[in-house]
């Protein structure tokens, strides 16, 4: 490792904010990174890795700030000005073009090379670069097939044909197998030799520390800790600090789920699983109840909420609901059953845009709404949107306009006015609250404990600690598609419960493969 | 122009925009073609419009599944002959009998599309680009590249043309433009009424968010197919009464001139978004222009399909270009009345450009 005293810095970031409308993405953060070290830069969900990123490669340009190549301020403007001063960007999904052999993708973005393709000097450049990182690939294969961490290999390739000295690396490992990880750090390893600084975001803790030369934590958009790892004596201390400055939010700024006596038990959920997704998910859940569902990104918690639904049905374990053992195949079933799901995905799989508020609201439950002759009785659709409007608060001077007009916070109570009104008994809300303004959030708060004070059960999947926190009975905690425990109110704290999304924590349950 | 906003939607100006554009034509025509405001030209071009107007109302309601029926050309063309040939062996069969028949082969035709596309997940383009020219052979290989006659015809069928429905002052309602309003009226009425039309909007709209709401989205592709095929079924029959003579080519370039029609009329290619009534006015723009220019000009055939490709590219650019600023303005407006906070749109995509 380089002693910072010594070695100039490659890459300085200087008192950079950010803010998007009403967020303040980034805060007066400043970020140092030397040649031939790893960085790794880690935060909960939305803490601002992401849009630093993003100013680091000309996605985005700062509000105020600056950034220092070789101690000169640079103004990067967009990702192609970022790659020619030698910063660029690998994602935890590579960007390879898949009909393109290996070779092709390592060169994809030289444009010195001339205008006629010399194949055979193509194919002997990649195979030599590829020789440097001792990654064994044919060149002459096409990308398509290749497995994830090849992919990775390939990128690293290109970067390395670029003369990248930053190489930002975006959650590389979430998706690669133990084996692979090992490939992808020796990787790293041979470009931190070269002199390359590597900003490492990682979500698993292990990693991060087993790689890490530094660890700068984010949090809420403001720098919190810059450190050099520790040495392997102090090294439990030192994760659980850092654990301490990731989540060291308020929770008292959230309003907190009325108690209400428990109902009925409503569902039990036992070792659910879909091949490669998740496994080993069991949990009860009772009427007037609301289960949180915490975790990082890539916990697989959304994946549970469409098997539950029936969108991707999973494909082992059992589900009794009500007292009965249920096979949850489609949506329609879950909905006969009593079951409605909030996507997170508000354009995708939530709301139909253009079309009106009203139409929105009485889509999945048309029937109802027929008249003898199959026709739709306009006049009930327009009464039961007028009254979820005034319900709901949804601000909108027509339940006539299109939803795609509405802001988000408005077009979230229109989806959530359209479940409820399939009058569910299980109510699965998948980040109800992501990207609404302040005020919107307290009332979505306050609309799902009135839900619950009136006898639904409610999951509530949130990467949003406080608020899963202040609204849950009980919290279930997922790490990259198992279940880590499940903490009472009196037990879940920011610290158990993020301790356990990192994986510092023994499962409390049985996980099945 | 604020209460303009207030009153209609952006879709129903582009139908009153649609209108207004016919009437203009109208009145330039007028001053260019002696003796253009009779009678005779109200009957020439409603008479001429039947056909696609009918079979435009079938790709409408393929086009807001976000599909395309490609095949409807021949489909036309297949039931007028083979109808037609019934008809000349056999010419005590009843007239409903005979306009049931011709649905029938239309929806057993459209069927064919449906259950590929909706069924077999094959593109629409694909699968009625094949059916196009596969249903088009069939009718050369079993007709022997023979034509039906008009004289071989019933008397009844032959004299369908100048049947009066009724009159309004001098201008003559023709059964066959009749049948054609009908099929636009139940349909718009369907569209705009019944469930299955809302759901043919939401699955053209966001089709994830349809199944989301759990209703058969497969079983709806298919039906609009299937109706598409029954109708382009129908307006063979239209066809093969009007014309009565039946060549192997009658048809073609129908599959063009409906889509034509179903776009100039405002529904959106990429699904969800306009109505049978716009498709049926985008049907009776291009006619009364295509009928008036080779009365104006006696322009060749050739020049009629440059100016049908030149109208689509037109109704294409103006949906992209001039419907995404009124959208936009309105939302505006309408954001300001009502006061409420600005849309809160999280930044950009993960990845970077």
């Amino acid at each position: 490792m380089p002693n910072p005293t010594e070695v100039r810095p490659v890459l300085e970031i200087r008192h950079v904010s950010k803010r998007f409308d009403a967020t303040q993405a980034l805060e007066d953060v400043s970020l140092t990174l030397y040649p031939g070290e790893v960085h790794a830069l880690i935060g909960e969900n939305g803490a601002g890795k992401s849009t630093l990123i993003k100013i680091m490669t000309g996605v985005h340009r700062p509000d105020t700030g600056e950034l220092l190549l070789d101690g000169k301020p640079v103004h990067v403007n967009n990702s192609q000005e970022a790659q020619s001063l030698g910063i660029a960007a690998i994602y935890q999904e590579p960007m390879v073009f898949p009909d393109l052999n290996v070779a092709e993708n390592i060169f994809i973005s030289h444009r010195k090379r001339g205008m006629i393709v010399n194949w055979g000097r193509l194919y002997k450049d990649a195979a030599a670069i590829l020789a440097q990182l001792d990654v064994r690939l044919d060149v002459r294969m096409p990308a398509r097939g290749l497995t994830l961490a090849a992919q990775q290999a390939v990128e690293i390739a290109k970067a390395i044909s670029l003369n990248v000295r930053v190489l930002i690396m975006d959650e590389p490992t979430a998706s690669l197998s133990a084996h692979e990880v090992d490939q992808l750090f020796r990787l790293i390893g041979a470009l931190r030799s070269k002199g390359v600084a590597i900003l490492f975001i990682g979500h698993r803790m292990e990693e991060v520390f087993r790689i890490a030369d530094r660890i700068t934590v984010l949090r809420d958009g403001k720098l919190i800790s810059s450190r050099v790892r520790a040495s392997a004596a102090e090294l439990p201390s030192q994760r659980e600090q850092v654990i301490r400055e990731m989540v060291g939010r308020e929770v008292s700024d959230f309003f907190a789920k009325i108690e209400v006596p428990r109902g009925d038990l409503l569902m039990s959920v036992r070792n659910l699983g879909k091949a490669g997704v998740f496994t080993g998910v069991s949990f009860d859940i009772h009427a007037g109840e609301v289960l949180g569902f915490a975790g990082l990104i890539g916990a697989r918690r959304t994946d549970v909420g469409l098997a539950l639904f029936g969108i991707e049905p999973a494909d082992s374990g059992e589900i009794i609901f009500n007292g009965r053992p249920v096979q949850i195949k489609t949506p329609e079933h879950a909905m006969q059953l009593g079951i409605a799901y909030v996507t997170e995905d508000r354009r995708g799989l939530g709301l139909t845009l253009p079309m009106s508020i009203a139409t929105n609201i009485t889509l999945p439950t048309l029937r109802r709404y027929l008249n003898g002759l199959g026709l739709i009785r306009r006049g009930d659709e327009q009464r039961t949107a007028e009254e979820y409007r005034d319900r709901l608060m949804i601000r909108t001077p027509s339940v006539n306009l299109e939803v795609g007009k509405l802001s988000g916070g408005n077009q979230q109570k229109v989806m959530l006015s359209k479940w409820l009104n399939a009058r569910p008994r299980l109510l699965i809300l998948d980040e109800p609250t992501r990207g609404i303004d302040v005020r919107a959030k307290a009332e979505v708060h306050h609309i799902i404990s009135d839900l619950a004070a009136r006898g639904l059960g409610i999951i509530l999947i949130s990467s949003d600690l406080p608020e899963v926190l202040a609204m849950s009975d009980r919290v279930l905690v997922m790490r990259e598609g198992r279940q880590m425990g499940i903490f009472t109110r009196s037990e879940a704290t920011q610290e158990t419960v993020m301790t356990a999304a990192m994986g510092q924590h023994e499962p409390t349950l049985a996980v099945q493969p | 122009m604020n209460a303009l906003r207030r009153r209609f939607q952006p879709e129903q100006i582009r139908e009153l925009v649609l209108i207004a554009l016919i009437i203009g034509i109208l009145i330039f025509f007028g001053t260019q073609i002696e003796n253009y405001f009779s009678p005779r030209t109200f009957t020439r071009i409603s008479t001429s419009v039947a056909v696609v107007a009918i079979v435009a109302v079938g790709q409408t309601l393929v086009i807001l599944t976000r599909n395309i029926d490609l095949s409807v050309g021949s489909i036309v063309g297949f039931t007028a002959y083979v109808v037609g040939t019934i008809l000349s062996r056999n010419n005590d069969i009843p007239p409903v009998a005979v306009v049931l028949l011709a649905v029938a082969m239309g929806a057993v035709m459209g069927s064919i599309n449906g259950l590929l596309v909706a069924y077999g997940r094959v593109p629409a383009i694909i699968v009625t680009l094949g059916t196009l020219a596969l249903y088009r052979t069939i009718l050369v290989e079993i007709s022997g590249a023979n034509s039906v006659l008009t004289n071989e015809l019933p008397r009844w069928l032959v004299n369908l043309p100048p049947v009066n429905v009724l009159s309004l002052g001098a201008l003559d309602i023709r059964l066959l433009f009749f049948i054609a309003l009908l099929v636009v009226v139940i349909f718009q009425f369907i569209a705009s009424y019944a469930a299955w039309g809302r759901r043919l909007y939401a699955i053209g709209s966001n089709p994830d968010a349809a199944r989301i709401a759990g209703f058969p989205a497969q079983r709806i592709v298919f039906t609009a197919f299937v109706l598409s095929g029954a109708l382009a079924g129908l307006a063979g029959f239209v066809f093969l009464a009007r014309f009565g003579n039946i060549t192997v080519v009658a048809g073609q370039g129908v599959e063009l001139q409906s889509v034509a029609a179903a776009v100039v009329g405002g529904v959106n290619i990429n699904g969800g978004l306009g109505s049978p009534f716009g498709a049926f006015l985008g049907a009776i723009l291009i006619d009364v222009i295509d009928n008036s220019l080779i009365r104006w000009l006696a322009i060749s055939e050739f020049w009629r399909d440059a100016l049908l490709g030149l109208l689509i590219l037109l109704a294409v650019a103006t949906d992209t270009v001039i419907m995404n600023r009124l959208r936009k303005a309105w939302s505006r407006h309408e954001l300001q009345i009502s006061g409420s906070e600005a849309p809160v749109e999280k930044g950009g995509s993960h990845h970077a450009a």
